[in-house]
């Protein structure tokens, strides 16, 4: 068992295999996405000394409506904070998935809130689901969601390291909720490796135990 | 003179007129053979061949009539049936199978009878002598005294004086906590079945100082030690450790008990407590299981495979399968653990019927092997290693190295991870509770989160399950009659009547027992049913998302 993640496969989501650049995570007002974008930032530059940038679009759509946190991780300066087309979009309300969904770059990776959010028919491109909101409603606080989320994405993605995102996470949550907080992390984290883990099994044809 | 015995069992018809004739020519027969007469050898059980090893032979021949010349008719065929059996645990246990050899002669053929004796004889002196020690561990009573049970752990008996034992027992168990309230009588299972058993009358008997008493003896060694009255008793008396410990000191009195198929596992498990042994536990695996010798994690299989060739002809059990599904359940998580082939049993049953000098010889030899293996956890599915490892090894004194856990205990925290699901079942399903799992380390909860994931059709729980479930019958081994199979007769009626068409176990022995208690051809169809191991069950569906 290797809790860091570290020699595990990885989706891969950037140019030619690298880790993704520019990230896209939307869902409803209030479940905390600005907040998740702001984690994933604080661990790219403050933990793994790279640049980051956040841009955040909730104006109007705010409380309730659909929206979004734009990250770009680089290794070089970033000379443009938006995102255009992303190589990582996490999708936790329909109304995100549908509004943001044509934006993801070919070949990229779409992450969902499996309860959340149903594909529609045509879809084609890789897309993980995790059921975000019902673990985060097991481990006792429904807010947790993006946080659990977050850990999902940093062990599909690796776009962060798992020491620096656990760091940025119990220095943004509220004090006093750290441990819970990176409880809900872990589980998202385990059931990223878990499902990656089950991916390259099917893909080698053994999918049973038997 | 080699020093080696061969325990010769010879038919009194046939081969015994051959035998003769070889001791009135005077011919040689070789001095290593001590002959047993015997009425026939279809009578010479798997246990009474096995008993010999145990007892120190090094070899045993058993030789009857020629097959069609059997004066019962039946005879020959079971003796080789037997005999099969036997070679195939002693292969099993790297005794080697050539230590007993099995034939038959008509009574001219003396010359054939000597040939095979010197051949079996000459074979034997190249073997050498059995690794199995018998020092210290005759099962004659006298010598065996009661000074040697005690350990610093144990609140063991100071004095020989059986007032003193009987008055320490009393006090080690606080047996005068007993409101003799009822409780008990009214929810064992054994009582229930009819017999004339009521563990408070036990506990009364022994405090008012009834301790010679054979009733008290006969009561001491029926208790299924199932633990279903220390669950109800509402002053905490700790009825099966206190049975446990008075089996002890009958034990020593040479009041042993009623051991069921002959002692045969008894004499196996006393048999493992030979340092010299080197078992070979493993060598039938199939291919495709994975195993790293170099693993921290080990999985201890249990007693699984000796059962299956003992049951074998019998009740067609395959319990060992257990085993194999354990490993591939393990494998599917990426999990290639460490296999001890020396493994021993782990004693449950040898510290349950009284024996608890041959329970700490393999508790020692057990532990030794972790030790030296560097194991840092240990893996089993079965439910008594699981609590005899976890639970009787430290209270017996023996400390373990690593920590043990359960093979269900691992799948959940496994699956809980996500991105694992399981094929859906066609079946009706319901559970028999492992007594030592789910009332003894009090996690009825383990099987059933597991069982909540798969996907039958139904799954019921039966009228008394959890930590109220009745026993599957028997317990280490002892104490089978009437009674218990009366009980398994309506453990399995009340399977039945959840409208189940599998009954789903965790412990090699429950299907065992309940497979026997389904045998008996007046009830037929009415307790029929089909079982099967929770593990089997989990890895026939188990699939990645």
């Amino acid at each position: 068992m290797n809790p860091s993640g570290k020699g595990e496969v990885r989706v891969k989501a950037g140019e030619k295999g690298a880790p993704p650049r520019e990230i896209l995570i939307t869902g409803f007002g209030g479940q905390g996405i600005v907040l998740a974008g702001l984690i994933l930032g604080k661990a790219a530059s403050l933990g793994d000394r790279k640049e980051a940038t956040l841009t955040q679009s909730y104006g109007p759509e705010a409380r309730g409506g659909a929206c979004s946190a734009q990250v770009i991780i680089s290794d070089r300066k970033i000379h443009y904070p938006y995102v255009r087309n992303p190589d990582v979009l996490v999708c936790m309300s329909q109304g995100g998935f549908e509004k943001y969904a044509h934006l993801l770059k070919p070949g990229g990776v779409l992450i969902i809130d499996q309860d959340l959010v149903r594909l529609s028919g045509t879809w084609e491109s890789e897309c993980f689901g995790v059921p975000a909101t019902r673990m985060a409603e097991e481990l006792g606080r429904k807010m947790m969601a993006n946080i659990v989320m977050l850990g999902f994405f940093t062990a599909l993605t690796g776009a962060v390291s798992v020491e620096s995102i656990r760091s940025a996470v119990s220095a943004s949550v509220p004090k006093g909720t750290e441990d819970k907080n990176l409880n809900a992390f872990n589980r998202g984290l385990d059931f990223g490796l878990a499902t990656l883990k089950g991916r390259q099994k099917k893909a080698e044809g053994r999918k049973g135990a038997n | 003179m080699s020093g080696l015995k061969i325990v010769l069992f010879l038919c009194n018809w046939a081969p015994h007129a051959a035998f003769q004739k070889l001791q009135e020519y005077g011919s040689l027969i070789p001095p290593e053979v001590r002959m047993v007469r015997v009425p026939c050898t279809g009578r010479v059980t798997k246990s009474l061949l096995f008993k010999a090893f145990e007892m120190g032979a090094d070899g045993v021949a058993l030789v009857g009539c020629e097959s069609g010349a059997c004066r019962y008719g039946s005879g020959t065929a079971i003796a080789s049936r037997n005999a099969e059996d036997a070679r195939e645990i002693l292969e099993l246990l790297a005794l080697g199978k050539e230590r007993l050899r099995i034939a038959t002669f008509l009574p001219e053929e003396s010359e054939g009878l000597r040939r095979f004796l010197t051949g079996f004889a000459e074979d034997l002196r190249g073997m050498g002598a059995s690794p199995v020690e018998v020092v210290g561990r005759s099962i004659d009573s006298e010598r065996r005294p009661i000074s040697l049970q005690l350990s610093d752990a144990d609140p063991g008996v100071g004095t020989k004086e059986r007032r003193n034992v009987t008055a320490e027992i009393v006090a080690a168990y606080d047996m005068y906590a007993c409101q003799d309230c009822g409780k008990c009588s009214s929810a064992c299972p054994l009582t229930l079945s009819g017999k004339a058993f009521s563990p408070r009358a036990l506990a009364n008997a022994v405090i008012g100082g009834h301790m010679d008493s054979p009733v008290v003896a006969r009561d001491v060694w029926s208790c299924l030690t199932c633990g279903l009255c220390y669950d109800r008793c509402p002053s905490a008396v700790e009825f099966h450790e206190f049975v446990r410990r008075m089996r002890e000191v009958l034990r020593d009195q040479g009041k042993a008990g009623h051991e069921a198929h002959d002692g045969f596992f008894q004499s196996l498990m006393r048999t493992m407590t030979s340092p010299a042994l080197k078992i070979d536990k493993w060598k039938w695996l199939p291919e495709g299981i994975r195993t790293d010798p170099g693993s921290k994690t080990l999985f201890f299989g249990g007693c699984a495979p000796y059962f299956d060739i003992f049951f074998g002809h019998h009740l067609g059990v395959r319990t060992r399968e257990i085993l194999v599904d354990s490993l591939r359940l393990l494998n599917f998580f990426d999990i290639h653990p460490a296999l001890i082939p020396g493994e021993r049993c782990c004693g449950h049953d040898l510290l349950w019927t009284g024996d608890r000098e041959g329970f700490l010889a393999l508790a020692r030899l057990n532990v030794e092997a972790f030790r030296s293996a560097g194991i840092e956890e240990i893996i089993t599915a079965c439910p008594e290693c699981f609590r005899t490892l976890n639970h009787d090894y430290p209270k017996q004194g023996i400390q373990m190295p690593c920590k043990v856990t359960h093979l269900y205990e691992f799948l959940e925290q496994q699956i809980e991870k996500g991105a694992v699901g399981f094929a859906p079942l066609h079946r009706r399903i319901t559970f028999q509770d492992p007594c030592r799992l789910s009332r003894m380390e009090n996690r009825p909860e383990l099987p059933r989160k597991l069982l909540g994931r798969l996907r039958p059709l139904h799954f019921k729980e039966m009228q008394d399950h959890g930590n109220s479930a009745l026993c599957c019958g028997n317990c280490a081994w002892t104490g089978c009659d009437s009674y218990t199979k009366a009980l398994q007769v309506k453990r399995l009626q009340q399977a039945k009547s959840t409208g189940s068409d599998l009954l789903v176990t965790a412990c090699p022995k429950c299907q065992i027992h309940l497979r026997c208690a389904m045998e008996d051809p007046f009830r037929g169809k009415e307790i029929e049913m089909e079982l099967m191991d929770l593990t089997t069950l989990l890895a026939k569906t188990i699939h990645w998302e």
